[in-house]
């Protein structure tokens, strides 16, 4: 869920412009400036990935690309941290979220 | 290949501050950051696209960092890893093997200053891997610079000013947070002696007043001495249990509280960044007050390779306002190594420098000895909890390597794979030490920690190809 109250801590901003990135085949909106993993989790989309040998489903958990929990899949580019990486318009964005193991 | 006489890894309040005292004194600098633009976790910046009116002293001081960091003739790469650092062309210098866009692949360097800073301590338990539970450190990104929330009803875990901080963002943000566990104690008692370096540290007591009327106003449940136990749902977090913790911080049964969340926010201190001080083979000493082990350096910052410096949190817990001052005395440092200042006009700079330094000192002392986890909540993983999340290893597994023989967290490693993956054991290294050192009987000092090898983080094939190509060509 995008926060749009401002607050003394939290001063009012405005997001870059809007763009629309597809993930898992479904088209949204987005905004110029957010981490694909912010784009996710405003989707309502909590689960990334899945652990190659359980196939536990794994999400973001550092947020600042030390833990590699966050891999997606970038334009056919497999584990790319989603929380180091910019949305950009037409980005394709494929989690493994929905793959039974 | 490029040659410059001072390398900067890390481009947060030490990294910066030592790069700019160096440069003012004439000495050649490369500031290398990984992320997109300088200020590191403190200091970190808006993304471009972003904009907001931010006149809070915070952002002003941020502010005026960069401009003097804009006006200087370091050069800076962004985006860049120092994936290796590995022995120069010529004796005593250093070749840093970069990886970004615009860097070149190789820079040789006379001296080098690491300022990595740290990340988020993981202890884990039941549940702890579960999409939904993330660090505070991850909070306080997506809620200040990314304007996300990570759920609507949240429970916080951990310990120390970083998880309050997160906590009242989370409540200006408009998520509810049903809950704060601080797991230290009676901190006011214990505090009381500590009083004497709490003076003068009126910033720090101002922006806390800020944070407890956010939380007292909403009435957030915060209770000392305790702790999020495990969290539970099936692909992602549905609810999480607290208990009050005994003196030695084991979770008393008969306290435990279950309540439905979407997101557990945890956040027991920092553990220092030192990979490329591992790396690099410097001597490390263990402080558990500073945030386990750390280089050991001598009064200049310089560890004990020559000519490699650290400074800020990778050298040890201490905060910003410590890492601005040891890296000015680091980059003095460096500047005289290099000929570029004498000992005598350098001793006048630091010599005011160590008299603010050993307030720092102080105050880093607090919050270590007041905000460290209790090595009973060590004991919260239960025999099929990941441990190394990366390669999927349980504690089942980490007790076979254990009644294998493993002596140390390397050994461990050897035998059940923790800390082979992606993340190089940033994550689980702290808690395989514990563990092991919990089970066999023997001191965090003596279960040592992961060795580090080039690459620091996964990367292209060809680029490490690319650089083997180089480095073997007469």
């Amino acid at each position: 869920m995008r926060i749009t109250k401002s607050t003394s801590d939290l001063p009012a901003l405005r997001r870059g412009k809007t763009i629309e990135v597809t993930i898992d085949g479904r088209k949204v909106q987005a905004f110029e400036g957010e981490l694909v993993s912010t784009v996710l989790l405003a989707e309502g989309i909590s689960i990334f990935g899945r652990k190659h040998t359980t196939g536990r489903p794994s999400g973001i958990y550092c947020g600042m690309g030390v833990c590699y929990e966050c891999l997606v899949t970038i334009n056919g580019t497999t584990n790319i941290r989603a929380c180091q990486t910019f949305a950009v318009d037409r980005m394709v964005i494929e989690t493994a979220g929905q793959v039974k193991p | 290949m490029d040659e410059v006489e001072l390398v900067v890894v890390g481009a947060g309040p030490a990294g910066i501050e030592s790069a700019l005292i160096a440069s003012q004194a004439g000495v050649e600098v490369i500031l290398i950051d990984t992320s997109p633009k300088p200020g590191g976790q403190y200091f970190k910046q808006l993304p471009e696209p972003f904009k907001s009116d931010d006149r809070s002293d915070h952002q002003d001081k941020a502010q005026r960092l960069f401009q003097r960091l804009g006006s200087s003739s370091i050069r800076v790469f962004n985006d860049t890893l120092v994936w290796g650092i590995f022995e120069g062309t010529k004796p005593g210098s250093w070749c840093l093997a970069l990886y970004g866009p615009g860097a070149p692949q190789r820079v040789n360097s006379r001296a080098i200053v690491l300022a990595t800073g740290a990340f988020d301590c993981s202890i884990p338990f039941p549940g702890w891997d579960l999409p939904g539970v993330i660090t505070a450190g991850a909070a306080l990104t997506m809620v200040k610079n990314q304007r996300v929330l990570p759920g609507k009803r949240v429970v916080l875990s951990g310990t120390g000013p970083l998880l309050f901080a997160s906590a009242a963002l989370l409540v200006q943000a408009g998520a509810e947070v049903v809950g704060v566990c601080e797991s230290s104690a009676n901190l006011l008692r214990r505090g009381l002696p500590y009083l004497p370096a709490v003076w003068g540290q009126w910033g720090r007591m101002r922006e806390g007043m800020g944070y407890i009327k956010t939380l007292a106003s909403h009435r957030v449940p915060y209770r000392f001495g305790w702790a999020v136990t495990s969290a539970g749902g099936g692909n992602r977090v549905s609810e999480a249990t607290m208990a009050k913790l005994d003196r030695n911080g084991i979770p008393i049964p008969q306290s435990q509280v279950t309540r439905a969340v979407d997101s557990v926010v945890v956040g027991y201190s920092l553990v220092p960044a030192t990979e490329l001080c591992r790396l690099l083979d410097c001597d490390l000493v263990f402080e558990p007050g500073r945030g386990g082990f750390i280089p050991r350096r001598d009064e200049e910052m310089e560890t004990s390779c020559s000519g490699i410096y650290a400074v800020g949190d990778c050298a040890g817990i201490g905060g910003a306002e410590m890492a601005l001052i040891e890296g000015r005395i680091a980059g003095t440092s460096a500047a005289v190594r290099l000929g570029h200042l004498t000992k005598r006009s350098a001793y006048e700079v630091t010599s005011r420098e160590r008299i603010a330094l050993r307030r720092e000192q102080r105050f880093a002392k607090l919050l270590g000895d007041l905000f460290s986890p209790p090595a009973g909540l060590f004991t919260l993983a239960e025999t099929d909890t990941m441990i190394c999340r990366c390669e999927q290893v349980t504690l089942r597994q980490i007790r076979e390597a254990i009644s294998y023989g493993a002596q140390t967290v390397g050994d461990v490693k050897n035998l059940v794979r923790t800390g082979m993956g992606n993340c190089q054991g940033r994550t689980c290294g702290s808690m395989v030490a514990q563990i092991l050192a919990a089970e066999s009987g023997r001191t965090l000092e003596d279960v040592r920690y992961f060795n580090i090898r080039p690459p620091l983080h996964p990367l292209p094939l060809e680029v490490v190809e690319e650089h083997q190509k180089e480095v073997h060509t007469p």
